[in-house]
C-alpha cells in the first residue's frame, strides 16, 4: 500500500495548562473517506484545528503527503490543500453568500478558475444558488452547512475536514448532505470527518478513528470498528 | 434612486469645501479646521480599527510622532515644522513594525489593553526625554519666516490643507474597500480564525493595515503640530487622543467610509463649545459627555450613526437589507 495522504503520529495540544489532546493518530489514505468517532469533548475538534493550523502541536508530527506540516501557519495550510468546514460554521454573516465563496477561494493559485469552482458548488448545493445575493446571516441552518463546506471547496483541496457536518440538522437535511458527501467521494476527494453520530458515520466511512478523552483508542476499517464491543465502551467513557 | 446615492458623497465635500468661507467668524473658522483634522485622525484609526476590527487605544503614538517629528526638526534644525511630516510617515512605519507582530497575537480586548499600555509607556518616555523637551514639550515658529512655516492668522488656509489630506485618505480607504484588501479586512474583522481558516494571511493584512493607519495618523499628528504650534507630551501622546479617535468612529460608525468624518462634525464643535463656554475649569465636560455618548452608541445602535442611516433613507438601502 501507498504511504498514506495524511499521516498523524501521537498529536499532543494543549491550552495554557489545559491538555485539549495528548495521543492521537490517524491515517488517511488517499480517496478514502475517514471518520473521527468520540463523544463531546474528546478531541475532535481540537485534532481538526490543530490539523489546520488553527492551533500549535505540543508534541507529535502531522505528515502530508510524505512532508511534515506540524507548526505550519494556517493559510499555508490551506494552500497545500487541506481544507476545514468548521464546526458552528462561522460563516461571514454580513456577507453574500458569493462573498463568502469568494473569500473561500482565497487560497486559489489561479484565479481564474472561481467561477468553474464556484458553479461546481452551486450544482452541487442547487439552494444556495437561488441565494448568491443573499447574506450568509439570512439563511437556514441547512443552508449555513452547505456553505460552509461549499465554501470549503471553493479553495479546491485534497482533503476536506469537516468538523459536525450533521450537527443540528434536521433529518432529512442531513441525509442530503451525506448524499452531496457521497459525490464528493465519487469524485475521488478525500474525507476526514468528525461526527457524534455514530451509526451515520460508520456508514460513511471507509475506515475510523475512535477518540477517547484525548486519545486515539481505537482504529479499523468502518467495519471493524462498527463490530467491536469496545466502541460502545468508549462512547460511555469506560477505559479501555 | 442610484444617481442621488452617488451624488451625496460629492455634495458632502462640496458642502465642506465651502462651509467655513461663509462665516467671518474666527472661532467657527478654527472650529471648522479642527473637525476636519479629527477626522483625518478617526478615518485613519478606522482603517485597522473599523474595516480589521482590531480596535487600536494606543494611536496617541502614531499622532505623537508626527507632532514631535514637526516640532522637533523646527526646534532643534530650524527646518518647517511641515517638513517633520515625512520624517513622522518614516517613524511611523518603524513603530508599526516593531508593535504589530507581538499585539496581534493578541485578541479582542487584549489588544486593545496591549496598544494601551503600549502607548502609556510612550507618553512617559517622552515625558522623560530632555532632547523633546521633557514634560515642558517642544513649540512652532512665533513668527512666520516664509511662507514654508505655514503659519497663519486666519484658520481657513489649514482647513483647506487638512480638507485636502482628509479627501485623499478617503479616495485611498474607498479604493481599499473594494478591492481585495478590504475584502480581507472586513473577514478579519467578522472572524479571525475563519479568515485564517480559508488562507487569509491575517497577521501580514493586520500589519499592511495598521501601517496604512499609523502612517496618516502621524500625518494628522504632523498637521496638527504645524497648526497649533506647540505639543507637550499629554497632547501629543495622551491617551485622550486615542479615546478621541475611537469615540468619534464608533458615534459615526465604525468600518463605513464616512463615519469618521460624520462623527467629527458631532464632536468637535461639542467639544469647542464646551471648552470655549466652562472655560479652564471646565475642559473636561466634554469627557463626561464622551463618557455618555459611548454608553448610548454601545446601548443603542452598536454600529453607530451609520447603523440609523438606512431609517432616514429609506429609499436608498432597502433593496439591500
Amino acid at each position: 500500500m501507498n504511504a498514506p495522504l495524511l499521516k498523524v503520529s501521537h498529536l499532543a495540544v494543549h491550552y495554557g495548562d489545559l491538555v485539549g489532546v495528548s495521543d492521537v493518530s490517524i491515517e488517511v489514505a488517499e480517496g478514502t473517506v475517514v471518520a473521527l468517532l468520540g463523544s463531546n469533548g474528546a478531541g475532535k475538534t481540537t485534532t481538526l484545528n490543530a490539523l489546520a493550523g488553527l492551533v500549535q502541536p505540543a508534541g507529535g508530527s502531522i505528515e502530508w503527503q510524505g512532508g511534515r506540516i506540524e507548526g505550519t501557519s494556517a493559510d499555508a495550510i490551506v494552500r497545500q490543500g487541506i481544507a476545514l468546514s468548521p464546526e458552528g460554521w462561522r460563516l461571514f454573516v454580513t456577507q453574500t453568500v458569493e462573498q463568502n465563496l469568494r473569500l473561500g477561494a482565497t487560497a486559489l493559485q489561479d484565479r481564474r478558475r472561481f467561477g468553474a469552482l464556484r458553479d461546481r458548488v452551486f450544482s452541487l448545493f442547487p439552494n444556495l444558488a437561488g441565494r448568491r445575493r443573499q447574506l450568509a446571516g439570512t439563511l437556514s441552518g441547512g443552508e449555513r452547512q452547505m456553505l460552509a463546506v461549499g465554501r470549503a471547496l471553493m479553495s479546491d483541496p485534497k482533503l476536506l475536514m469537516l468538523d459536525e457536518p450533521s450537527l443540528g440538522l434536521a433529518p432529512a437535511v442531513v441525509d442530503a448532505m451525506y448524499e452531496t458527501l457521497g459525490k464528493l467521494r465519487a469524485e475521488g476527494l478525500t474525507l476526514l470527518l468528525a461526527e457524534q453520530s455514530m451509526e451515520l458515520a460508520l456508514e460513511f466511512a471507509d475506515t475510523a478513528t475512535v477518540i477517547q478523552t484525548g486519545r486515539s483508542v481505537l482504529a479499523g476499517t468502518a467495519q471493524e470498528i462498527a463490530e467491536n464491543p469496545d466502541l460502545h465502551r468508549a462512547y460511555l467513557g469506560a477505559a479501555l | 434612486m442610484i444617481p442621488l446615492r452617488r451624488a451625496w458623497p460629492v455634495a458632502v465635500l462640496v458642502i465642506l469645501a465651502i462651509a467655513p468661507f461663509l462665516t467671518a467668524n474666527p472661532f467657527y473658522q478654527r472650529v471648522a479646521a479642527l473637525v476636519v483634522l479629527a477626522a483625518i485622525s478617526a478615518s485613519a484609526w478606522n482603517v485597522i480599527g473599523g474595516y480589521a476590527g482590531q480596535i487600536s487605544f494606543g494611536h496617541s503614538i502614531y499622532f505623537g510622532i508626527g507632532a514631535y517629528a514637526s516640532l522637533l526638526l523646527f526646534g532643534r534644525f530650524g527646518l518647517p515644522p511641515i517638513a517633520g511630516a515625512p520624517l513622522g510617515i518614516v517613524a511611523s512605519f518603524v513603530v508599526s513594525l516593531i508593535i504589530g507582530p507581538p499585539t496581534f497575537r493578541l485578541r479582542g480586548h487584549y489588544f486593545s489593553m496591549g496598544t494601551f499600555a503600549i502607548a502609556a509607556l510612550a507618553e512617559i518616555l517622552v515625558v522623560n526625554w530632555k532632547f523633546a523637551g521633557g514634560a515642558i514639550g517642544l513649540m512652532g515658529p512665533a513668527m512666520p519666516r516664509s511662507l514654508a512655516d505655514l503659519l497663519f492668522r486666519n484658520s481657513l488656509p489649514y482647513y483647506a490643507i487638512f480638507l485636502a489630506v482628509l479627501a485623499l485618505l478617503l479616495a485611498l480607504t474607498h479604493l481599499m474597500q473594494r478591492s481585495r484588501m478590504g475584502f480581507y479586512l472586513r473577514a478579519i474583522g467578522a472572524g479571525e480564525r475563519a479568515a485564517e481558516s480559508l488562507g487569509v494571511p491575517v497577521q501580514r493584512y493586520k500589519l499592511y493595515a495598521l501601517l496604512i493607519s499609523g502612517a496618516f495618523t502621524a500625518l494628522a499628528g504632523s498637521l496638527y503640530a504645524v497648526m497649533i504650534g506647540f505639543v507637550d507630551p499629554e497632547s501629543g501622546f495622551g491617551i485622550l487622543i486615542s479615546v478621541n479617535m475611537v469615540v468619534i468612529a464608533a458615534l459615526g460608525g465604525v468600518g463605513t467610509l464616512f463615519g469618521p468624518l460624520a462623527g467629527a462634525i458631532i464632536l468637535v464643535p461639542l467639544q469647542e463649545t464646551t471648552n470655549a463656554l466652562l472655560g479652564g475649569s471646565g475642559t473636561g465636560a466634554a469627557y463626561v459627555a464622551y463618557g455618555l455618548i459611548i454608553m448610548l452608541i454601545a446601548r443603542f445602535s452598536p454600529g453607530g450613526l451609520a447603523e440609523l442611516w438606512p431609517l432616514i433613507n429609506r429609499n436608498g438601502r432597502r433593496r439591500a437589507a
